[in-house]
């Protein structure tokens, strides 16, 4: 019997394999002489993809929220900005403004990703039970009161500077730039392939089909005696605290967060990408993902051969961003690689 | 300043929020969608408006009229263009479209228009009334001197006039009667045998008439720039909530509301913690829809 034999077929196990393969072979770059070599023409794509695969954590999130459970949540970006800052006031040292705890970076992730998933529990809890367009409301009002309490709160969180000073753990073992970007893509992108693992598994079990049809129909799902606000707010939660944990990893990668960082264009961006693949399906949301965000890249090099300005390219970018949305709702409602009969999207 | 003057300030506010809530929650009430890129409306309508006053130079009043035309036949296009197709598929699609094109109408018009902000020529009397006396109780002083502009009384003069009118079109005339119909129940309006399509049509032909105006309004308070109506959805939508979604009255009383909250915060709150403000705004309407979801005067928005 080859090793080859023993390699899962199934998607969640074998994303699962292909993560933990890949926060080893990143944890072997921080702790071996081992280096690596970019040519300089990649360094963009791989600055981008660390980006993506942060985002990649809440678009999992988000889709466990709104393609498997029906919830729409529109203010994702405040679990992010929760997790960081969470993170990042813990472990952060001489932060120039706000506070900064100097703790281990571990126990600051933890805490996190705690505190999102804290937040998510209270805005279920007083919010969870309304129809799907005021959630929407509510959710992104809570995202702006609390994007508005960070830049306010000066002492606390460091106002528009936000906290500086946050440790960043492959960093400080890895002190050449190459091999640093490679590891960290490498290690998040891991944990995020993890993470998929997990989703698939939760939402490919009964409990998934029990998300399922509370997003089909919850009067149904109710009468066959299924706590369906239960299973809701647990859905949430758990999104929340996946986008907790998406956010201390950008904490402890960026070495710092400011306001700036967790605009509503977050959310816009994850919900794209995310209607584009197709919610509902993991790994297409995760593709609607790459393709919004390579979008990023386009106009990056476009940017050198054509003779406009950054600031008329970023605005092209986001109409076209803006049209990709009305479009695929339009004419492909069930995105991409999605499902339309299960989505009940077929018209 | 005295609480009068900042009362005063959260009318001037409430007004032209006003405005702007009477046309969202008509849209809510009737085509039955959350319409979040309303804020570029009331943007375009301040652009119309001041290319009208500066371009070919008209009066300002003529202009404003201008303003309010373009907004209505702005807001039909789009209308047609966007919403209209997928009319049956649900608030949900509606709302995520709605986003989508707000996104992209943002965008275009700061292509076209710059980062800039461009300021209305007008020109302000203002009217103070020093002699009233103080009436302190602790730190805050109830009463005091107090000043309002001819810019602010045209703005909470308009504000009246629309509601007056809208009154009066809501109550009085055919296709008034034939919404309100419409915002109760659309199949049986249908089986009145009202044309569903028509009314829709007029309705958005109405709220980008009032979006024009609470553009030009709010852009003669501030400025005309690509985020001029942006910056205030979320004051319009929590104004509409606030009032119960649908309803035009409720609209005004929680625009008010909201404009006095978001006056009386910006004065009384520490300084540097002024921001707040329309978190506070926020905070309320959260906290409405977790009491009463049905908002001041309105329906359930519940579903378990």
């Amino acid at each position: 019997m080859s090793v080859l034999d023993r390699v899962p077929t199934e998607n969640g196990d074998l994303a699962l394999l292909a993560g933990v393969c890949c926060v080893l072979i990143g944890g072997l770059f921080a702790v071996t002489p081992l280096r690596a070599q970019l040519p300089s023409a990649l360094y963009v794509f791989v600055e981008v993809g660390i980006l993506f695969v942060i985002y990649g954590l809440l678009v999992l999130g988000l889709d466990l929220q709104y393609g498997h459970t029906g919830l729409v949540n529109f203010g994702h970006v405040a679990f992010f900005a929760v997790g960081a800052y969470g993170t990042a006031m813990l472990s952060a040292q001489d932060t120039f403004a706000g506070i900064g705890l100097g703790y281990p970076w571990p126990l600051a992730l933890g805490v996190g990703v705690v505190a999102a998933a804290l937040v998510g529990l209270g805005v279920s809890a007083t919010s969870i039970r309304l129809r799907g367009d005021f959630l929407a409301i509510v959710t992104l009002a809570a995202a702006e009161i609390l994007h508005s309490i960070f830049v306010n709160f000066e002492g606390i969180f460091g106002g528009n500077v936000g906290i500086l000073g946050v440790p960043r753990p492959i960093a400080a073992l890895v002190s050449d730039a190459d091999t640093r970007l490679v590891a960290t893509l490498l290690v998040i992108g891991g944990i995020t392939l993890v993470a998929l693992a997990g989703i698939t598994r939760i939402t490919s079990a009964p409990y998934g089909r029990v998300l399922r049809a509370i997003r089909a129909d919850e009067l149904v799902t109710r009468s066959v005696g299924k706590s369906t606000v239960t299973y809701k707010t647990q859905a949430f939660v758990y999104g929340a605290a996946l986008a907790g944990l998406a956010g201390g990893l950008f904490a402890l990668y960026n070495g710092a967060v400011a306001p700036g960082f967790f605009t509503i264009q977050v959310t816009v961006t994850v919900w794209i990408g995310m209607l584009l693949g197709g919610a509902a399906n993991h790994r297409a949301v995760l593709a609607g993902l790459a393709i919004i965000m390579g979008l990023r890249l386009i106009s990056r090099f476009a940017l050198d051969v054509t003779p406009v300005s950054s600031d008329v390219f970023a605005s092209i970018r986001l109409i076209v961003v803006g049209l990709i949305l009305v479009a695929v709702i339009r004419y492909r409602p069930a995105g991409i690689w999605g499902d339309a009969q299960e989505l009940g999207v077929d018209r | 300043m005295g609480l009068l003057q900042n009362i005063i300030f959260g009318v001037i506010t409430g007004s032209y929020i006003a405005i702007a809530a009477i046309g969202f929650t008509l849209i809510y009430g009737i085509v039955n969608m959350i319409n979040f890129a309303y804020g570029e409306y009331l943007t375009l309508g301040a652009f119309i408006g001041f290319f009208a006053a500066t371009t070919f130079p008209l009066p300002l009043p003529v202009a404003v009229l201008v303003a309010m035309a373009g907004g209505g036949v702005v807001s039909l296009v789009l209308a047609r263009a966007f919403f209209t197709p997928i009319n049956q598929t649900g608030p949900v699609p509606l709302l995520l479209t709605s986003i989508g094109l707000g996104i992209a109408l943002r965008n275009a018009i700061r292509l076209v228009a710059g980062r800039e902000a461009r300021y209305y020529d007008t020109a302000t009397t203002t009217f103070r009334f020093d002699s009233i006396p103080d009436l302190s109780v602790g730190s805050v002083d109830l009463l005091g001197g107090f000043f309002v502009t001819s810019e602010q009384l045209i703005v909470v003069g308009s504000a009246v006039t629309v509601f007056v009118a809208i009154h009066g079109l809501l109550t009085r005339t055919d296709v008034g009667i034939a919404m309100r119909a419409m915002g109760d129940d659309e199949s049986l309006a249908r089986v009145r045998g009202i044309d569903t399509q028509l009314i829709r049509d007029s309705v958005w032909v109405l709220a980008g008439i009032l979006a024009g105006l609470s553009g030009v309004l709010l852009a003669i308070q501030t400025n005309v720039n690509a985020t001029t109506g942006f910056s205030q959805i979320l004051q319009i939508l929590s104004a509409a909530i606030l009032g119960g979604a649908g309803s035009p009255y409720g609209a005004i009383l929680g625009a008010y509301l909201i404009g006095i909250v978001l006056a009386l915060s910006t004065a009384f709150l520490p300084s540097g913690m002024s921001g707040l403000s329309s978190a506070i705004a926020f905070g309320i309407l959260i906290l409405v829809l977790l009491v009463k979801p049905s908002g001041i005067a309105g329906t359930e928005v519940r579903e378990a």
